[in-house]
Parts: structure tokens; sequence; C-alpha cells
């Protein structure tokens, strides 16, 4: 007889053939022992809790009913006591068999988590942009406004404006692109000023940047499209200490506070007095080289008390107001801040170049 | 341009330290580039600016560092004797075109002998890197260098009827000039001319008919004032810059001809035997007169920012040649004859805060007196560069000018030509940033980059005179893969609809009512059926899709290209997508797929606008195409998912249902799409 087939049978007549409560039970318990342990899903088990727990055909209902339940009167304390001990014993071996499988169904298998993961490219921001976005925002903290303008300019804003005669020799040494005769590719970002003056009644500060031409040819150093930023300040009373105290406060935020610089008196049409800020050369930290021609400064940038010509053309009455400019090429900044040797490089999309800004 | 130290200590004394004075030049403006020791001498290499061709030579060198460094300045002694017979038994001098040469001075020498200068005199000129000629030209070229006007020596025999005329040359005049090439003259030009013809060309260069040579024995001194403007462009139609010509155009000392006529006159003893004729002829036939000009004493602190001692700013002014005399407010100076740059208050505030020194102003910060405009569009332009980025497109940047076969190709009407071109490559404003993006692919698939993505933020350019228009424009390419093969994943080819999305989610960032595509209004550079105009309700904004494969094929690329041209102005004026909250739905969304057969042309848009608006339809999209033997002729099986959502009451099944039917009899009445069976 199978242990199935005794738990049905009545208690009194497996006594009768032999079998003793005590025997009974362990066997129950050795089957059920033997059953669980081969349980490795949650399928498995509930396969076992309906088998022995079943409230209906579960093997401990049946011992309920055949053993406990038709005992004779002096067996019942007894098999009570076995009942009840093996079903707590069930109960609690299926609630842990119920955590040991959810354990297995959380495991997860080892990954060579060293192997890379598919590639996600965002795309580069290009260094001359990485540039001015940066000078942009050191000048916005100290309340300058930002403009571009076009790029197709009069010869009036270009140069007249500006204060260059019309046969001086710096209208020449820029070698302008004309579109027609009075029309050109800006030379340079201060059109702009004019062009700002004009409109915007003082005090007023601009930063305006944008393309700019010359007639060069390409090569590693000269390129015939360019960019270029200027800024202005114009009030009542701007002075050229002014000028120095802002080109200083730039030059710490932007390259540092180990950089010197030294404001140099220069010549540019449309600023007087006009001079050059130099920098401590970076290549050489100011010991002197060769691209500093031993020097230990490289020049930065031109700058300027804005010309009284220059106020009056843009409408400014120059007794009352006056102010300061400087300007200077981007694509240098940005070539000396990253150490690109080859200008050309700014500008062909080479997508080797550009990914090194990512 | 080269300065010697020992000539400097001729008029100056000069700190011990070269390094020091070097350094202080450089801080007046005199920026020196390099100095050198050659030979015993101490050489600055020194970059003038154009605006002072009056420090163009030692003697204004000098000037400058009397001024810096405080010290007397000692001019070159002019002494010597001269002959009992006069100047103007021998030369005559007559000026016609005064208003291009006010003054011209001549000093005659008699009995010259041609030969090389003495050794002191050739090594000055050398170490300054000019070339000794003989004993007269070289004292024109010392002269020069020293004083800084330039002078002609003429040889004085060759002049018909040793007769000077300075006039404008006559048309169809012909002469030849010292490099002994012959030069057709206009009425544009200023000659000096002998009774007959032009014997050289004024301020640029002699003739080489009147030129001393081994012959000479009398000569003409020429020292002169010509009009910059005239002499400039002269020097540039002939295409020649001398250092004569060079200082002209820059203007040169009106009263430095007879200076240095003098000076000529008083060396030639040194250098040659010979006499030198009483007196000069001085051709001055109006007297130039400067004006004074004011300096106010509040106005140079307001404008330095710090108050220069009166006693520096009229030791400063003094010895640079003016000749400040104190006012009630400041200073009134005559301006020297030396100094065309100087005409104004505020030059004046220049020289007195150069040679004061920009190095003792202190350093101030403007107080803020108005607030930032903001710039135009500048949110709108940051969020398009933002997703530029981060849907992976490396931003570069090109030039603005295309060739004209380009031009033709990818523009329509006339476009904005350059009059002088840079080179043939470059001659036509760009009216599509379409080929600078194409020649950028092609060139790194030249270097073996195959999978590219490029955006470029500029311009493009249109219109003509008086109407120039520079809108704003986006251009993103793509090629190559679209992923590159992994692990996990194959590859993946880049393709129209990956463009297609990535425009998408450009645009979604702005305010659109809606963004449609459509086939039509395609430039011929896109492949016809491969490429759309985007409309929305701004008018269409971009064109995206594959490039035509000649095009690609001329610029050896051989794989897919994808472009899209997108115009940022109009993006840019709808404005950014302004985000509102709209309730979360409490309950989950119903989900149907139908399976259609659609007749052969009819595009998703069409079944898209056939269903209509639909009660609670959240989304209606296509999830699968197929074609093939399954599927009955002229027809395709599309697979679409409907997504119906309330926000707070459970859908029934029969209220899905009924919507569900709706959707399939608009199909069928209006596009004949039935349900698949």
């Amino acid at each position: 007889m199978t242990l199935d087939e005794k738990a049905h049978q009545p208690l009194a007549e497996l006594i009768a053939a032999g079998d003793s409560v005590d025997s009974l039970y362990s066997a129950l318990k050795d089957a059920f022992e033997g059953e669980r342990t081969a349980v490795s899903s949650a399928d498995d088990l509930k396969a076992l809790r309906d088998r022995w727990m079943g409230r209906k055909n579960g093997l401990i209902a049946a011992a309920n009913d055949a053993w406990l339940k038709a005992a004779p009167r002096e067996l019942k304390p007894q098999v009570g006591k076995r009942q009840n001990e093996i079903r707590q014993a069930i109960e609690a071996a299926l609630e842990q068999a119920q955590n040991d499988v959810a354990a297995l169904g959380r495991k997860r298998e080892a990954l060579d988590v060293t192997l890379p993961g598919p590639e996600r490219r965002l795309g580069a921001k290009h260094p001359v942009r990485r540039t001015l976005e940066e000078i942009l925002s050191i000048f916005r903290e100290l309340g300058y406004s930002v403009a571009e303008g076009p790029e197709i300019e009069s010869f009036f804003y270009n140069f007249e404006a500006l204060n260059f005669p019309a046969d001086h020799p710096a209208v020449d040494e820029m070698d302008t692109l004309f579109v027609e005769d009075k029309m050109l590719l800006r030379t340079h970002t201060s059109p702009n000023q004019i062009r700002i003056m004009e409109k915007t009644p003082p005090p007023m500060r601009y930063v305006v940047h944008g393309k700019v031409y010359r007639n060069d040819a390409p090569d590693a150093t000269h390129s015939p499209m360019f960019q270029q930023l200027e800024v202005f300040c114009v009030d009542e009373n701007i002075t050229l200490a002014d000028l120095k105290g802002t080109l200083e406060h730039f030059v710490r935020r932007f390259f540092g506070r180990g950089i010197k610089t030294r404001l140099r008196p220069s010549f540019f049409p449309f600023t007087e007095p006009s001079a050059e800020l130099d920098i401590t050369c970076v290549f050489c930290a100011g010991r002197g080289c060769r691209i500093c021609k031993q020097t230990g400064f490289i020049e930065l940038l031109g700058c300027g008390m804005i010309d009284p010509n220059v106020l009056r053309s843009a409408g400014l009455d120059p007794e009352k107001y006056q102010g300061f400019a400087a300007g200077f090429g981007l694509d240098r900044i940005a070539m000396n801040k990253y150490d690109i040797n080859d200008i050309s490089l700014l500008y062909n999309g080479d997508t080797r170049f550009l990914r090194q800004f990512r | 341009m080269r300065i010697l130290r020992s000539w400097l200590e001729d008029f100056v004394e000069l700190p011990e330290s070269s390094e020091e004075l070097g350094a202080a030049l450089t801080m007046a403006g005199m920026a020196v580039d390099g100095v050198e020791q050659v030979d015993g001498e101490t050489i600055f290499e020194l970059d003038i600016t154009s605006n002072r061709p009056d420090a163009m030579n030692h003697f204004g060198i000098a000037r400058e560092v009397a001024a810096i460094f405080r010290r007397p300045l000692t001019p070159p002694r002019v002494e010597f004797p001269e002959d009992s017979r006069t100047v103007g038994e021998f030369a005559r001098i007559e000026i016609e075109a005064a208003d291009l040469c006010p003054r011209y001075v001549g000093r005659v020498l008699l009995g010259v002998e041609i030969k090389p200068s003495p050794d002191w005199l050739r090594r000055r000129l050398e170490l300054c890197g000019t070339r000794p000629i003989n004993n007269i030209a070289d004292l024109t070229n010392y002269v020069l260098l020293e004083l800084g006007h330039p002078t002609h020596a003429f040889d004085l025999d060759t002049l018909n009827e040793r007769r000077i005329v300075v006039r404008r040359a006559r048309a169809d005049e012909e002469m030849r000039t010292l490099d002994g090439l012959d030069r057709k003259l206009s009425p544009a030009d200023l000659v000096i001319a002998d009774a007959y013809r032009p014997v050289a060309l004024a301020g640029v260069m002699g003739g080489l008919e009147t030129e001393i040579s081994d012959r000479t024995k009398n000569v003409l001194i020429e020292a002169a004032w010509f009009h910059p403007g005239s002499i400039r462009r002269t020097a540039r139609r002939f295409g020649m810059h001398t250092e004569a010509s060079h200082r002209f155009e820059r203007g040169a000392d009106l009263e430095a001809t007879v200076w240095a006529a003098d000076r000529i006159a008083g060396l030639l003893g040194q250098l040659s035997p010979g006499v030198v004729l009483s007196g000069r002829i001085d051709a001055y036939p109006t007297q130039v007169q400067r004006p004074s000009v004011a300096l106010r004493r509040a106005r140079l602190a307001g404008m330095l920012g710090t108050t220069v001692p009166d006693e520096d700013v009229v030791d400063i002014l003094s010895r640079l040649g003016f000749s400040p005399q104190p006012t009630a407010d400041g200073w009134r100076t005559p301006l020297p004859s030396q100094r065309l740059d100087v005409e104004r208050e505020i030059d004046l505030i220049e020289e007195v805060g150069r040679i004061y020194g920009f190095g003792k102003i202190a350093s101030t910060l403007p107080p803020m007196a108005a607030a930032p405009a903001p710039k135009p569009f500048e949110d709108e332009e940051a969020a398009a560069r933002e997703t530029i980025r981060g849907l992976g497109y490396d931003e570069m940047v090109g030039y603005s000018f295309i060739s004209e076969k380009d031009a033709e190709r990818f523009g329509s009407g006339e476009p904005v030509r350059l009059r002088n071109a840079v080179s043939e490559l470059m001659t036509v404003m760009r009216p599509s940033a379409a080929p600078t993006l194409l020649h950028a692919i092609a060139h790194n698939i030249r270097y073996g980059e195959e999978s590219v993505r490029l955006a470029e933020f500029g311009r493009v350019y249109r219109g003509g005179s008086g109407t120039y228009q520079e809108p704003a424009s986006l251009a993103m390419a793509a090629t190559g893969s679209a992923r590159e093969a992994n692990l996990q994943e194959q590859s993946k080819a880049f393709g129209f609809y990956d463009l297609k999305s990535d425009v998408e989610a450009l645009l979604g960032r702005y305010d659109f009512v809606h963004v449609d595509f459509d086939d039509r209004d395609v430039p011929d550079y896109y492949v016809p059926g491969r490429s759309a105009s985007v409309r929305t309700d701004r008018g269409r904004v971009a064109i995206v899709g594959e490039v035509d494969p000649q095009i690609c094929d001329e610029l050896k690329v051989r794989q897919p290209v994808f472009l899209a041209e997108i115009e940022l102005d109009k993006l840019y004026d709808a404005g950014l997508r302004r985000p509102q909250y709209r309730p979360l739905p409490r309950v989950p969304p119903v989900e149907r797929d139908f399976s259609l057969l659609v007749p052969e042309g009819v595009p998703f848009a069409e079944i898209r606008t056939a269903i209509g608006l639909v009660d609670y339809l959240e989304r209606f999209e296509p999830v699968e195409i197929f074609r093939g033997k399954q599927v009955p002729e002229g027809h395709y099986a599309l697979l679409v998912r409907a997504v119906w959502q309330r926000e707070t009451e459970s859908f029934r099944d029969e209220e899905i249902q009924a919507s569900a039917v709706a959707i399939l009899d608009s199909l069928k009445t209006k596009l004949r799409i039935t349900l698949r069976s």
C-alpha cells in the first residue's frame, strides 16, 4: 500500500495491519521532506502545496479525516498531537520554500561589466563657440548686453563712421572684400558700435560678436573669414581707468589669476587714446620664448577710448559722452586656449577635430 | 624699422640698459619687436604705427626718448660754408600743382665727385638694412633714416633748362623709373618734370634718365612735401611701395623740407669735394599755418581717469615739440609740423597719457548705470543649439562664400557676388548652407570618417543693393550609420526617417500649432520622393531629405547623404513651446491594434486626416507595414495602434467599440481602407 492510499485508510485498520501512529506520521514526514527538496520553481511549490495542504484533497486533510477523526478514543490525544505537529512543520517548510523560490527568481546572471555599452554621442560644441560663450558670460556678469549685426555692411559703417579717412592706409591694409562700390563684408565688428549707439541712449554697455572678413588667402595662420568680439561702454564719465579695470577683470576671469597684463599705447582710427592689451605669454609663462619674441608678453586685443569723431558720427555729443571699446579675434583666443596651430581646422568641419570638443 | 643705438646717442643721452630703453619705448607706443647685437651695435627693431611717420627715423625716436626719460634733445648740427654763387643762377623751380605740392625746396651742389661713401656712413646704412649705392644717393638715404624726410638727388645737367616743374602728368606721358620700368602716366599722377618731360614720379621714385651716375658733377637736391592721398593713389596704381611713398602717404613734415635739404648740404663736405651754392630755392606759394589747440585740465583727468600733475603735462608736451601756454582751465599749444596726427584736444590727451604711462593709471570698474537689454531670441537660439548637440550633431563653422558652380546648383535667382574674391572657390555669398555641409561631409569621408553628423548655425545671404538679407540658417547633414554595430545590436544605416525625427525633435521645442511634411517644392539637389518640405502654421520652415546621388558622386561620396535646411528665424519667431500642466489621468489608457488593408499610394498623413477628430483618441500610430503575397495586389497592409485616454472614468467596452467602428467607417468611406480579414 502506498503512503497516499494509507492516508485515506482508517487508522484502526492500519494499526491492525501492523502500523503504529508514530510510524505512520514519520513516514508522512519523510515523504514530505523528500518531495520538498525537489522543489525548484514557483510551479513546483504550488503543486507541493496543493498535494499536501489542499483543503479538500491534500494529504494532511486526508490524514485528518482518516486518522484523527476516525481514531479510537484511547489514541485520539496521541494522534491529535501528531497531526498538529506535522501540519505546523509542513506550513513552516512551505513558507521557507516560498522564500527560497522567490529568492531564486530574483537571482541575476553576472555580466562582464567592463564590456562597452552601445555608444551614444553628444554633439561637439565648436571651440570658437565655447570660447565665445565663456567670454559672453563674463561680460554678462558685468551687465553687458549682447548683439550681432549684419555681415554685409556699408562702407560708411565699416570705415567712414569709424573715423577711417577714405584714403587712409588702414583701409588698404585691411584689404576688404566688396560686394558693390559702397557695400562690403565687414572687416571687423566695430560697425555695430555705430549701429547700436545710433539707436540706444547712453548709458550702454555691449558685447558684439560675429563673423568678419578680410581678403586673405587661407593658410595656417590666415583665414578670409574669422570671428571677432568687441565690447564697448558709453556713459558720461567713462575713463581709460575703467577700460583698464574692465579688461583686467576679464583677463583674470578668462585666463586665471596668475596672468599679468599691460596696456600699451597703440593706434586705431576709431579710438583715441588707443592701446593694446598684452598678457603674460601663455606659452612660456612670461619667461620669454620664441612666440613672445622674448618679451614675456603676447598681444591680446586692441582697445581705447572711443574717438570723439566716432561718437559724433553715431549722433552722440562727445563733450557729454565718452566711452571705451576693445576688440579681438575669437579664433586667436580659442587657438591659444586649446593649443590649435592651424586656423583652417576651425572652418573645414573635420569631425576628428570637432569631436575633441565634446 | 631698424634703429641703431649709436645713432640715437647722437641726439640724446640713453639709459645704459638697452633692455630698459626697449621696454620704455614699447610702453610709450613704439613697439620694440626685437633687440639685436650686430658687430658691436645694438639694433632695435621697431614697429611704428601708421599714424606716426614722425617716429620712423632716428631723430624722431630720440625725441620720444627725450620725452620719456626727460633728457635734453640735441638736433644734428647743420653748418656748412656756402659758395658765393646763388642757387637761383643755376636752377629754377615752379609749382603748377600747388594743391598736391604745397612746398618744394631745392639746393644745388656743384663739382661733386661720385664715389663710394665713407665706411662710417656705409655701416650705418647697412645696419639699417639699406644698400649703399654712391655717396650722393647714400646721402639722401642717410638723411631719410636720420630725419625721416624723403629727398631726391637729380643730376642737374640732365634736367632740360635746369628747370623743375611740379605738375600733374599729361595723358599718355611716359617715363622710366629708377627700377627700369616704363610707367604710363595719367593726369592723376603728380610728377616732377623738367622743361619738357617728367623726370620723377613725385614722392614715389625718381627717373632713370636723371639719376646720379658716375659722370654726375652737379646735383639738385629736392626736399618737398606731397599730398598723402595723391602719393598713395599713384603708388598703389603702379604697385610701388618705397621708403619715400611710405612716409609721404602717412604725412611728412612740411618744415623738415628745409632742414633735410640743409642737412644734406651740411654732410657733403665729409663725402665729396664740391660746393653748396648760396641759399635755397623755397617754392612755398601759400604759407601753411596749423591752428593751436586747447587742452583742458578737467578733460584730461576725465578721460584718463587720473590726474597728471601740471608740471608733467607741460614737460611731456614741450619735449614732444609742443609749446603749451597756460590758460584759465588748462593750456593752449601750437601744433608742431611733424605731428600731423595731432590736431585735437583728445590727441593731446593721448600724448600726455602715453608718455606719462598707462601703467600709472589705477584700474576701476565703471558703475552699473543701466540694466542690460536681453538679446532677441536668445533662449530660442540656446534651445536649438542644445537640442542639436543632444541629438549628436557636431557643430561646425564653414566659410560664408562658395564657388560659382555651387551657387548655380544650390541657389535660385541672383546670388550676392563678391567683387574681389579671395579665390575662385569663394566668389559668391552662399544662398544656402547645403554646399558648406556637403563639402564638409566629403572632407570627412576623404579621411575615412564614414559616419558623420554635422550641423552648422550660420547665415545665408540674399538680396541685392539696398535689400541685403542674412537670415539665420541651421543646416544638418548626416551619413553612414545611425547606430554603429555593438555587442547588443547590429549597425543601422542612417536614413530619411532618422533625420526626419531629429528635425521633429527640434521643431517640437517651438510653439507651432502643427508640423506637417509633404513632398512638394523641394529643391532639385534633393532626391524627389525622398525629401520633404516641412510646413507649419508659420509657413515652410525646413527642407529635409536625401541629397542627389550625382552631387555626392562628384564629391567622391559614394554613400547616401541626408540633409536638412532649417529657417531658424521662423522657429525663433514662433517662440519656445510654453509647457502647461494638464491633470494626470487616473485611469489607464486603452489600446487597440487594427490591421488595415490600404490602397497603394495613400500616404499615412491622409489616413490620419481621414479619421478626423475622435473623442479621447490620444494616439493613432503606424506600427508595422507589410507588403507581400498575402496582401492583395495594389494594397499594403498597415498595422496601426489606437490609444484612447480619459481623465477620470474608465472606458466601457461598448464605448471603445463604437469609437473603433466610427474610425473604420471613416477610413472605408473616405479612403477605401478595410480591415484585413
